[in-house]
Protein backbone atom coordinates (compact mmCIF):
# COMPACT_ATOMS: atom_id res chain seq x y z
CA UNK A 1 0.00 0.00 0.00
CA UNK A 2 1.34 3.40 -1.02
CA UNK A 3 1.23 6.00 1.72
CA UNK A 4 2.20 9.64 1.70
CA UNK A 5 3.10 9.63 5.37
CA UNK A 6 3.82 13.26 6.03
CA UNK A 7 0.46 14.86 5.54
CA UNK A 8 -0.07 18.19 7.27
CA UNK A 9 -2.29 18.39 10.34
CA UNK A 10 -5.15 20.10 8.51
CA UNK A 11 -5.49 17.13 6.18
CA UNK A 12 -6.79 14.77 8.82
CA UNK A 13 -10.41 13.81 9.05
CA UNK A 14 -12.19 12.47 12.09
CA UNK A 15 -14.25 9.44 11.13
CA UNK A 16 -17.89 9.42 12.14
CA UNK A 17 -19.09 6.39 14.07
CA UNK A 18 -22.60 6.05 12.74
CA UNK A 19 -24.87 3.19 11.71
CA UNK A 20 -25.99 5.38 8.81
CA UNK A 21 -22.75 4.58 6.98
CA UNK A 22 -23.48 0.86 7.00
CA UNK A 23 -27.08 1.49 6.05
CA UNK A 24 -26.07 3.71 3.13
CA UNK A 25 -23.58 1.14 1.88
CA UNK A 26 -26.26 -1.49 1.86
CA UNK A 27 -28.87 0.75 0.14
CA UNK A 28 -26.34 1.89 -2.48
CA UNK A 29 -24.98 -1.58 -3.20
CA UNK A 30 -26.79 -1.90 -6.56
CA UNK A 31 -25.54 1.36 -8.08
CA UNK A 32 -22.26 3.20 -8.58
CA UNK A 33 -21.37 6.29 -6.60
CA UNK A 34 -18.52 8.69 -7.24
CA UNK A 35 -17.98 8.62 -3.48
CA UNK A 36 -16.70 5.07 -3.79
CA UNK A 37 -15.21 5.13 -7.29
CA UNK A 38 -13.07 8.15 -6.49
CA UNK A 39 -12.07 6.84 -3.03
CA UNK A 40 -13.43 10.08 -1.64
CA UNK A 41 -12.05 11.02 1.78
CA UNK A 42 -15.45 12.52 2.66
CA UNK A 43 -17.39 9.29 2.11
CA UNK A 44 -17.71 8.36 5.76
CA UNK A 45 -18.88 11.88 6.66
CA UNK A 46 -21.35 12.22 3.77
CA UNK A 47 -22.82 8.73 4.23
CA UNK A 48 -23.27 9.45 7.93
CA UNK A 49 -25.46 12.39 6.94
CA UNK A 50 -27.20 10.17 4.36
CA UNK A 51 -25.84 11.90 1.27
CA UNK A 52 -24.25 10.32 -1.78
CA UNK A 53 -23.46 11.30 -5.37
CA UNK A 54 -24.61 8.88 -8.05
CA UNK A 55 -22.26 7.85 -10.86
CA UNK A 56 -24.29 6.93 -13.93
CA UNK A 57 -23.36 5.30 -17.26
CA UNK A 58 -21.22 2.64 -15.61
CA UNK A 59 -18.05 2.77 -13.55
CA UNK A 60 -15.68 2.52 -16.54
CA UNK A 61 -14.41 5.75 -18.07
CA UNK A 62 -13.20 6.20 -21.65
CA UNK A 63 -10.60 8.74 -20.53
CA UNK A 64 -7.69 8.30 -18.14
CA UNK A 65 -7.14 11.58 -16.33
CA UNK A 66 -4.04 11.40 -14.21
CA UNK A 67 -5.73 12.68 -11.03
CA UNK A 68 -8.64 10.24 -11.06
CA UNK A 69 -9.05 6.74 -9.64
CA UNK A 70 -12.13 5.81 -11.69
CA UNK A 71 -11.38 2.75 -13.85
CA UNK A 72 -10.37 3.32 -17.45
CA UNK A 73 -11.84 0.21 -19.01
CA UNK A 74 -14.14 -0.92 -21.79
CA UNK A 75 -17.45 0.76 -20.94
CA UNK A 76 -20.62 -1.25 -20.49
CA UNK A 77 -23.87 -0.87 -22.44
CA UNK A 78 -26.14 1.88 -21.13
CA UNK A 79 -28.61 0.46 -18.61
CA UNK A 80 -32.17 1.48 -19.56
CA UNK A 81 -33.29 0.68 -16.01
CA UNK A 82 -30.78 3.07 -14.46
CA UNK A 83 -33.16 6.05 -14.03
CA UNK A 84 -35.68 3.80 -12.25
CA UNK A 85 -33.00 2.29 -10.02
CA UNK A 86 -31.81 5.74 -8.97
CA UNK A 87 -35.32 6.96 -8.20
CA UNK A 88 -35.95 3.90 -6.08
CA UNK A 89 -32.75 4.47 -4.07
CA UNK A 90 -33.45 8.20 -3.70
CA UNK A 91 -36.86 7.21 -2.30
CA UNK A 92 -35.31 4.73 0.12
CA UNK A 93 -32.82 7.26 1.47
CA UNK A 94 -35.36 10.07 1.42
CA UNK A 95 -33.08 12.41 -0.54
CA UNK A 96 -34.56 15.74 -1.55
CA UNK A 97 -31.33 16.98 -3.12
CA UNK A 98 -29.67 14.65 -5.59
CA UNK A 99 -26.32 14.97 -7.36
CA UNK A 100 -25.83 12.97 -10.55
CA UNK A 101 -22.49 12.63 -12.27
CA UNK A 102 -21.00 10.19 -14.75
CA UNK A 103 -17.87 8.81 -16.28
CA UNK A 104 -16.89 10.21 -19.68
CA UNK A 105 -18.44 8.15 -22.48
CA UNK A 106 -16.68 9.18 -25.67
CA UNK A 107 -17.94 5.89 -27.18
CA UNK A 108 -21.57 7.03 -27.15
CA UNK A 109 -22.81 9.31 -29.96
CA UNK A 110 -24.28 11.81 -27.48
CA UNK A 111 -21.70 11.15 -24.75
CA UNK A 112 -24.48 9.86 -22.48
CA UNK A 113 -26.47 13.12 -22.46
CA UNK A 114 -29.79 11.34 -23.06
CA UNK A 115 -29.22 9.19 -20.00
CA UNK A 116 -28.56 12.29 -17.88
CA UNK A 117 -31.82 13.77 -19.23
CA UNK A 118 -33.75 10.58 -18.46
CA UNK A 119 -32.45 10.45 -14.90
CA UNK A 120 -33.24 14.13 -14.25
CA UNK A 121 -36.76 13.77 -15.68
CA UNK A 122 -37.44 10.58 -13.71
CA UNK A 123 -36.41 12.29 -10.48
CA UNK A 124 -38.58 15.33 -11.22
CA UNK A 125 -41.52 13.05 -12.04
CA UNK A 126 -41.07 11.24 -8.74
CA UNK A 127 -41.11 14.49 -6.77
CA UNK A 128 -41.73 17.91 -8.24
CA UNK A 129 -39.89 19.71 -5.45
CA UNK A 130 -36.77 17.55 -5.66
CA UNK A 131 -33.59 19.45 -6.49
CA UNK A 132 -31.29 17.83 -9.01
CA UNK A 133 -27.69 18.80 -9.62
CA UNK A 134 -25.86 17.34 -12.60
CA UNK A 135 -22.10 17.23 -12.97
CA UNK A 136 -21.42 16.36 -16.59
CA UNK A 137 -18.40 15.52 -18.75
CA UNK A 138 -17.58 17.83 -21.67
CA UNK A 139 -19.56 15.75 -24.24
CA UNK A 140 -16.72 16.70 -26.59
CA UNK A 141 -18.27 20.14 -26.73
CA UNK A 142 -21.35 18.82 -28.57
CA UNK A 143 -24.04 21.53 -28.27
CA UNK A 144 -26.91 19.12 -28.98
CA UNK A 145 -25.81 16.84 -26.17
CA UNK A 146 -25.56 19.78 -23.77
CA UNK A 147 -29.01 21.01 -24.76
CA UNK A 148 -30.49 17.59 -24.02
CA UNK A 149 -29.28 17.97 -20.45
CA UNK A 150 -30.36 21.63 -20.11
CA UNK A 151 -33.83 20.75 -21.48
CA UNK A 152 -34.38 18.16 -18.75
CA UNK A 153 -34.35 21.02 -16.22
CA UNK A 154 -31.62 20.35 -13.66
CA UNK A 155 -31.43 22.91 -10.84
CA UNK A 156 -27.67 23.06 -11.02
CA UNK A 157 -25.62 22.36 -14.12
CA UNK A 158 -22.04 21.53 -13.18
CA UNK A 159 -18.96 20.92 -15.25
CA UNK A 160 -15.59 20.80 -13.55
CA UNK A 161 -12.72 22.74 -15.02
CA UNK A 162 -10.48 20.81 -12.57
CA UNK A 163 -7.19 22.62 -13.21
CA UNK A 164 -5.46 25.58 -14.85
CA UNK A 165 -4.95 25.91 -18.60
CA UNK A 166 -1.24 24.96 -18.67
CA UNK A 167 -1.76 21.68 -16.81
CA UNK A 168 -4.55 20.30 -19.00
CA UNK A 169 -2.30 18.03 -21.12
CA UNK A 170 -0.80 16.58 -17.94
CA UNK A 171 -3.92 16.35 -15.76
CA UNK A 172 -6.83 15.91 -18.20
CA UNK A 173 -5.60 14.19 -21.33
CA UNK A 174 -8.36 14.25 -23.95
CA UNK A 175 -9.97 17.33 -22.45
CA UNK A 176 -9.52 20.94 -23.49
CA UNK A 177 -9.53 24.02 -21.27
CA UNK A 178 -11.34 26.21 -23.81
CA UNK A 179 -13.88 23.48 -24.51
CA UNK A 180 -14.67 23.18 -20.80
CA UNK A 181 -15.19 26.94 -20.57
CA UNK A 182 -17.45 26.71 -23.63
CA UNK A 183 -19.54 24.09 -21.81
CA UNK A 184 -20.06 26.55 -18.93
CA UNK A 185 -20.82 29.35 -21.39
CA UNK A 186 -23.43 27.21 -23.15
CA UNK A 187 -25.05 26.51 -19.77
CA UNK A 188 -25.16 30.22 -18.97
CA UNK A 189 -26.65 31.11 -22.36
CA UNK A 190 -29.37 28.45 -22.32
CA UNK A 191 -32.68 29.91 -21.18
CA UNK A 192 -33.22 27.69 -18.14
CA UNK A 193 -33.44 28.21 -14.38
CA UNK A 194 -30.31 26.25 -13.60
CA UNK A 195 -27.33 27.70 -11.79
CA UNK A 196 -23.91 26.99 -13.28
CA UNK A 197 -21.22 25.37 -11.16
CA UNK A 198 -17.57 24.39 -11.59
CA UNK A 199 -14.67 23.10 -9.51
CA UNK A 200 -10.90 23.40 -9.32
CA UNK A 201 -8.34 21.15 -7.63
CA UNK A 202 -5.22 22.82 -6.27
CA UNK A 203 -1.83 21.35 -5.47
CA UNK A 204 -1.20 19.93 -8.96
CA UNK A 205 1.69 22.27 -9.74
CA UNK A 206 -0.18 25.45 -10.67
CA UNK A 207 0.94 28.91 -9.62
CA UNK A 208 -1.36 31.27 -7.74
CA UNK A 209 -1.51 33.56 -10.78
CA UNK A 210 -2.60 30.65 -12.94
CA UNK A 211 -5.30 29.74 -10.41
CA UNK A 212 -6.60 33.31 -10.38
CA UNK A 213 -6.56 33.40 -14.20
CA UNK A 214 -8.60 30.16 -14.29
CA UNK A 215 -11.05 31.52 -11.71
CA UNK A 216 -11.44 34.68 -13.78
CA UNK A 217 -12.07 32.67 -16.96
CA UNK A 218 -14.61 30.45 -15.19
CA UNK A 219 -16.46 33.47 -13.82
CA UNK A 220 -16.42 35.19 -17.21
CA UNK A 221 -17.91 32.03 -18.73
CA UNK A 222 -20.96 32.61 -16.53
CA UNK A 223 -20.33 30.28 -13.62
CA UNK A 224 -22.32 31.02 -10.42
CA UNK A 225 -20.81 28.54 -7.95
CA UNK A 226 -17.16 27.59 -7.62
CA UNK A 227 -15.67 24.92 -5.38
CA UNK A 228 -11.93 24.73 -4.68
CA UNK A 229 -10.22 21.78 -2.97
CA UNK A 230 -6.86 20.13 -2.36
CA UNK A 231 -5.83 17.46 -4.87
CA UNK A 232 -5.14 14.18 -3.07
CA UNK A 233 -3.43 11.33 -4.88
CA UNK A 234 -5.80 8.37 -4.84
CA UNK A 235 -3.25 5.71 -5.83
CA UNK A 236 0.43 5.38 -6.66
CA UNK A 237 -0.47 5.28 -10.37
CA UNK A 238 -1.97 8.78 -10.15
CA UNK A 239 0.05 11.96 -10.34
CA UNK A 240 1.76 13.08 -7.13
CA UNK A 241 0.59 16.01 -5.03
CA UNK A 242 2.77 19.00 -5.90
CA UNK A 243 2.03 20.78 -2.62
CA UNK A 244 -0.45 20.99 0.22
CA UNK A 245 -2.06 24.41 0.37
CA UNK A 246 -2.48 25.91 3.82
CA UNK A 247 -5.87 26.89 5.21
CA UNK A 248 -5.29 30.67 4.82
CA UNK A 249 -4.52 30.08 1.13
CA UNK A 250 -7.92 28.44 0.63
CA UNK A 251 -9.50 31.39 2.42
CA UNK A 252 -7.59 33.78 0.16
CA UNK A 253 -8.98 32.10 -2.98
CA UNK A 254 -12.46 32.18 -1.48
CA UNK A 255 -12.19 35.96 -1.05
CA UNK A 256 -10.78 36.36 -4.56
CA UNK A 257 -13.71 34.32 -5.89
CA UNK A 258 -16.18 36.53 -4.10
CA UNK A 259 -14.45 39.57 -5.54
CA UNK A 260 -14.79 38.09 -9.01
CA UNK A 261 -18.55 37.95 -8.53
CA UNK A 262 -19.30 34.26 -7.92
CA UNK A 263 -22.59 33.86 -6.04
CA UNK A 264 -21.04 31.18 -3.86
CA UNK A 265 -17.49 29.94 -3.35
CA UNK A 266 -16.60 26.93 -1.25
CA UNK A 267 -12.87 26.57 -0.65
CA UNK A 268 -11.03 24.19 1.67
CA UNK A 269 -8.76 21.15 1.60
CA UNK A 270 -11.57 18.57 1.61
CA UNK A 271 -13.98 20.53 -0.58
CA UNK A 272 -15.17 18.55 -3.59
CA UNK A 273 -17.77 19.69 -6.11
CA UNK A 274 -20.58 17.72 -4.50
CA UNK A 275 -19.43 18.11 -0.88
CA UNK A 276 -22.33 19.78 0.94
CA UNK A 277 -23.77 20.52 -2.51
CA UNK A 278 -27.24 21.20 -1.13
CA UNK A 279 -25.82 23.86 1.16
CA UNK A 280 -24.12 25.65 -1.75
CA UNK A 281 -27.39 25.62 -3.68
CA UNK A 282 -29.43 26.76 -0.68
CA UNK A 283 -27.06 29.62 0.11
CA UNK A 284 -26.81 30.59 -3.52
CA UNK A 285 -30.53 30.87 -4.18
CA UNK A 286 -30.77 32.91 -1.02
CA UNK A 287 -28.22 35.41 -2.37
CA UNK A 288 -29.43 38.86 -3.39
CA UNK A 289 -31.17 38.78 -6.73
CA UNK A 290 -31.81 35.06 -6.73
CA UNK A 291 -33.88 34.69 -3.56
CA UNK A 292 -36.53 32.00 -3.61
CA UNK A 293 -37.96 31.67 -0.11
CA UNK A 294 -40.23 28.78 -0.97
CA UNK A 295 -37.37 26.62 -2.15
CA UNK A 296 -35.24 27.76 0.81
CA UNK A 297 -37.98 26.50 3.12
CA UNK A 298 -37.96 23.11 1.46
CA UNK A 299 -34.20 22.94 1.70
CA UNK A 300 -34.35 23.74 5.40
CA UNK A 301 -36.74 20.85 5.88
CA UNK A 302 -34.49 18.59 3.85
CA UNK A 303 -31.67 19.25 6.27
CA UNK A 304 -33.74 18.51 9.41
CA UNK B 1 -16.80 -2.85 27.91
CA UNK B 2 -17.12 -1.09 24.53
CA UNK B 3 -15.20 -2.27 21.47
CA UNK B 4 -13.67 0.41 19.27
CA UNK B 5 -13.76 -0.73 15.64
CA UNK B 6 -12.40 0.75 12.42
CA UNK B 7 -15.49 2.20 10.72
CA UNK B 8 -15.98 2.06 6.92
CA UNK B 9 -13.82 4.62 5.10
CA UNK B 10 -14.57 4.01 1.41
CA UNK B 11 -15.57 0.95 -0.60
CA UNK B 12 -12.24 0.66 -2.35
CA UNK B 13 -10.39 1.03 0.94
CA UNK B 14 -10.97 -1.88 3.27
CA UNK B 15 -7.76 -1.51 5.23
CA UNK B 16 -5.63 1.26 6.66
CA UNK B 17 -2.34 1.61 8.52
CA UNK B 18 -2.14 2.78 12.10
CA UNK B 19 -0.01 5.93 12.02
CA UNK B 20 -0.40 7.31 15.55
CA UNK B 21 -1.86 6.26 18.89
CA UNK B 22 -3.25 9.31 20.68
CA UNK B 23 -3.67 7.33 23.91
CA UNK B 24 -2.22 4.33 25.67
CA UNK B 25 -3.92 1.67 27.75
CA UNK B 26 -4.70 3.05 31.19
CA UNK B 27 -5.62 6.54 29.94
CA UNK B 28 -9.01 8.06 30.62
CA UNK B 29 -10.63 9.08 27.35
CA UNK B 30 -13.61 11.25 26.53
CA UNK B 31 -16.31 10.34 24.01
CA UNK B 32 -15.57 11.97 20.63
CA UNK B 33 -11.87 12.66 21.15
CA UNK B 34 -9.29 11.22 18.76
CA UNK B 35 -8.09 7.78 19.75
CA UNK B 36 -6.19 6.25 16.87
CA UNK B 37 -4.91 7.79 13.63
CA UNK B 38 -4.84 5.90 10.34
CA UNK B 39 -3.47 6.57 6.90
CA UNK B 40 -4.82 5.30 3.62
CA UNK B 41 -3.33 6.03 0.20
CA UNK B 42 -5.42 9.16 -0.10
CA UNK B 43 -5.95 10.66 3.32
CA UNK B 44 -5.40 10.53 7.07
CA UNK B 45 -8.25 9.70 9.43
CA UNK B 46 -8.81 9.66 13.17
CA UNK B 47 -11.07 7.19 14.91
CA UNK B 48 -12.78 8.85 17.87
CA UNK B 49 -13.65 7.21 21.19
CA UNK B 50 -17.28 6.06 21.00
CA UNK B 51 -17.76 6.46 24.78
CA UNK B 52 -15.99 8.07 27.73
CA UNK B 53 -14.13 5.82 30.13
CA UNK B 54 -10.93 3.98 30.89
CA UNK B 55 -8.97 2.79 27.87
CA UNK B 56 -8.56 -0.79 29.00
CA UNK B 57 -6.73 -2.25 26.00
CA UNK B 58 -5.16 -1.02 22.77
CA UNK B 59 -4.99 -3.97 20.40
CA UNK B 60 -2.99 -2.35 17.57
CA UNK B 61 0.44 -0.77 17.25
CA UNK B 62 1.75 1.97 15.00
CA UNK B 63 2.52 0.53 11.58
CA UNK B 64 -0.11 -2.22 11.81
CA UNK B 65 -2.41 -2.72 8.88
CA UNK B 66 -6.00 -3.19 10.04
CA UNK B 67 -9.24 -3.97 8.31
CA UNK B 68 -12.59 -2.20 8.41
CA UNK B 69 -14.60 -3.69 11.27
CA UNK B 70 -11.53 -4.88 13.20
CA UNK B 71 -11.52 -4.25 16.96
CA UNK B 72 -8.79 -1.69 17.75
CA UNK B 73 -9.27 -1.02 21.44
CA UNK B 74 -11.58 -1.57 24.38
CA UNK B 75 -13.00 1.10 26.67
CA UNK B 76 -14.46 0.36 30.11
Amino acid sequence: MYIEKRRPSWLKKRLVLSDNVKQMKSILSGVDTVCESSLCPNLNECYSRMFATFLILGANCTRACSFCSVDNNVPKAVDPKEPKKIVSIVKKIGLKYVVITSVTRDDLPDGGASQFARVVRSLKRYRQDIKVEVLVPDFNGNKKSLEKVFDAGPDIFGHNTETVKRLYPLVRRGADYTRSLDVLRAARDFPGRHLVKSALMLGLGETDDETIAAMTDIRKAGCDILTIGQYLRPRMANMPVSRYLKLPEFEKFKQIGRGLGFKYVSSGPFVRSSYFAEEAYFKCINAPGVADERVCGIMMLARL
Amino acid sequence: MTDVKLPPIAEGVDKASVSYLHHNAGDNVKSGEDLIEFVTDKATFNVPAPVSGLLKEVLVSEGDEVKVGQVLARIE
